[in-house]
């Protein structure tokens, strides 16, 4: 008997080194063979394209313009799923269509997938969309290339950085190695690494040169797993369902000898 | 047996309201959800989930909440209530079941949650409760028709297991009530702070039981006045008395639950979310539960009926509140529940309301009702015909 025990992997997401080529989003798309689309420039803050993640971007370069010292300047952010370590989003899909795989990966099964976008309402970081324009739609968020990495590739994004913002690896390694680069370069680092303990931790750990709320990530966000939230209720449920039936039982048989009894009487005069 | 009456016309207002929902059900399912629907990326759920299936489950809560009240607490004077509780909690549900096909993303893949495992997710607890539940509701139901019918081997069976089968409805009704509040905790990042709780099972419990009473007495004054029966005032005061205390006892836990957690600032912040909420509480609750505790309201249709209404209009505004005006995203993303959406579940509810009309005019429903009333006008001395057919416990 063999035992293999898998090591599962992480990726640097090191916002310092982004330069705002985008080719991390052209091999995504490529990779995942979704369309390319027809974007509109919008109003606010921000200057992606396109705003948000959607069906067809499965992940995404933030610009934002933020004051250092004396003049602005582009700061860059990612969006792209954190791929939890316990993944609210799979806790919440009633029939398992999303996974936690061992490799780090939460994987989508559209053939066990009901459409109820349970997964998109739970997800801390707002990353699962729908086409709601398809007759079978789908959830679409970022794979973390998991049948690449099944193969021993890295993800097509990693891959294709120019300038080593990306990097893909063992987990432990990767944690150290975030760490390793905030203490070697304290200035230009903020000496936090989002992911490493956000919602119980995640396999995509990011690193910033200015405070995460500033390049549109969701902060405030719990250092506890998510899904605990509802399992406290719910592991519940066989001792109440069998505690509110033996009280409901015992109180209806009390009516009915009750009624019994009055009924007697009743016969009794 | 005679199914067939004679269309009235809100009868025939009924089946107007059912062919434009048809229209846009059809629409919906020849072209997607996103040619009739709002519903977006940031806002998965809207009008369909919080009113199609989180209010619909609420009141239909109103089958368990009665018979509980009579048949596990023993209250036995409201038993007339039973009967059209129960069919208007199988009609809700499977208002519900109707509108979660038009809702879900791939309806025909529902199967799949009675073959899974997933006991962290409260859909999972939802889905199979409340399948269990409708099942339930249809055997507690099926003992009206089968005596109209006079079958009388299949009505002994259904009598036989009533018990077990009425008690396993009250307990699995509670537990999916609250599950739909467990849903919600899993997002306490995304719901405002006057909303997300960790007491949002037993909040989505609580409405729901508050919603019974309430849905018994709006169903009864409409009754009386479309089937032409003198109401039995005396049993509406005694079942708004009761109304007036889960009102005043809800209000309390909701506002105790606040200030427990501290979100007492929430209340009074210039935002939509603090107005939102001070609709919910005070049309919903303060409002209704004022005039409840009035000896006049109680006795006066127009008074209950108002009443009544409020506190079901809060429930749905609870629901909304929750899962879509409470709800925290991207500050650039809206929804507003489209034309179709809110045609679509109108219809169903048409469905709903019609297919009671019918059973209320072909099925002994309101059979143990029309009781002392000094000059019975002759829509009632026809109605007491009914009391004849033998009556269920």
């Amino acid at each position: 008997m063999t035992t293999t025990t898998v090591i599962p992997k992480a990726m640097i997401q090191d916002n310092t080194r982004c330069i705002g080529c985008r080719a991390c989003m052209v091999a995504c798309k490529s990779w995942n063979e979704r369309p390319a689309d027809h974007t509109e420039f919008f109003a606010g803050a921000g200057y992606q394209n396109p705003r948000d993640l959607d069906s067809n971007n499965y992940t995404l370069i933030t610009f934002n313009e933020i004051t250092t010292g004396a003049k602005p300047d582009w700061v860059f952010g990612r969006q792209l799923c954190m791929h939890c370590e316990q993944p609210a989003c799979a806790s919440a899909c009633p029939t398992t269509a999303l996974t936690k795989t061992e490799l780090g990966p939460v994987v989508f099964d559209a053939s066990r997938c009901i459409g109820c976008r349970s997964c998109m309402q739970a997800c801390p970081f707002l990353i699962p969309k729908y086409d709601y324009e398809n007759l079978a739609p789908k959830i679409h968020k970022c794979t973390f290339c998991a049948d690449r990495l099944e193969v021993g590739l890295e993800p097509a994004c990693a891959k294709v950085c120019p300038t080593g913002a990306i990097t893909f690896g063992d987990r432990d390694d990767m944690v150290a190695e975030a760490k390793r680069r905030i203490a070697e370069a304290p200035g230009t680092y903020i000496p936090e690494i989002y992911g490493l303990e956000e919602v119980g931790g995640t396999s995509v750990l990011h690193l910033s040169s200015v405070p995460f709320e500033q390049i549109g990530y969701i902060t405030g966000l719990p250092k506890t797993p998510m899904p605990n939230l509802t399992y406290r209720w719910l592991r519940m449920t066989p001792g109440v369902f069998g505690i509110l039936y033996a009280v409901f039982a015992a109180l209806n048989w009390i009516v009915r000898r009750r009624m019994r009894h009055q009924k007697g009487e009743g016969e009794h005069r | 047996m005679n199914w067939r009456i004679r269309l009235t016309w809100w009868d025939k207002l009924l089946l107007v309201v059912m062919a434009i929902g048809a229209v846009f059900a059809f629409v919906r399912f020849a072209t997607g959800i996103a040619t009739v629907a709002n519903i977006n990326n940031a806002y998965p759920w809207g009008w369909w989930v919080s009113y199609g299936i989180m209010t619909l489950i609420a009141l239909g809560g109103v089958g368990f909440t009665m018979t509980g009240l009579v048949e596990i607490l023993g209250v036995h004077r409201y038993h007339p209530f039973v009967r059209p509780a129960v069919l208007m909690g199988l009609l809700c549900y499977s208002s519900m079941v109707t509108v979660l096909m038009v809702e879900l993303g791939r309806p025909w893949m529902v199967w799949m949650i009675m073959i899974s495992w997933a006991p962290t997710a409260a859909l999972f607890e939802v889905g199979w409760c409340a399948f269990l539940y409708l099942t339930v509701l249809a055997l507690e139901f099926s003992q009206v028709p089968l005596e109209k019918a006079g079958w009388g081997r299949a009505l002994s069976i259904v009598r036989a297991i009533y018990i077990p089968i009425m008690i396993l409805g009250v307990t699995l009704s509670h537990l999916h009530q609250s599950s739909l509040g467990t849903l919600m905790t899993l997002i306490p990042h995304k719901i405002n702070v006057l909303w997300w709780s960790d007491r949002l099972p037993l909040l989505f419990l609580f409405s729901a039981v508050m919603a019974g009473p309430a849905m018994a007495i709006l169903e009864h004054l409409a009754a009386a006045r479309w089937l032409d029966f003198a109401p039995r005032m005396d049993l509406l005061a005694g079942l708004a008395r009761i109304e007036a205390w889960l009102v005043g006892l809800f209000l309390a836990f909701q506002m105790g639950d606040l200030v427990y957690r501290g979100a007492t600032d929430a209340m009074f912040s210039e935002s939509w979310f603090a107005v939102s909420f001070w609709v919910e509480i005070g049309f919903g609750l303060i409002l209704p539960l004022a005039l409840l505790v009035m000896p006049e309201v109680r006795a006066s249709r127009s008074g209950l009926a108002t009443a009544c209404s409020l506190i079901v209009a809060g429930v749905l505004l609870l629901r909304l509140n929750v899962v879509v005006i409470g709800l925290r995203v991207r500050h650039w993303e809206t929804y507003f529940p489209s034309i179709g959406e809110v045609a679509i579940t109108l219809g169903i509810t048409a469905v709903a309301i019609f297919v009671f009309g019918w059973f209320a005019r072909i099925l002994p429903i309101h059979e143990e009702l029309p009781l002392p009333e000094p000059s019975p006008r002759p829509a009632v001395q026809a109605a007491r015909a009914f009391r004849g057919a033998e009556g269920v416990s």
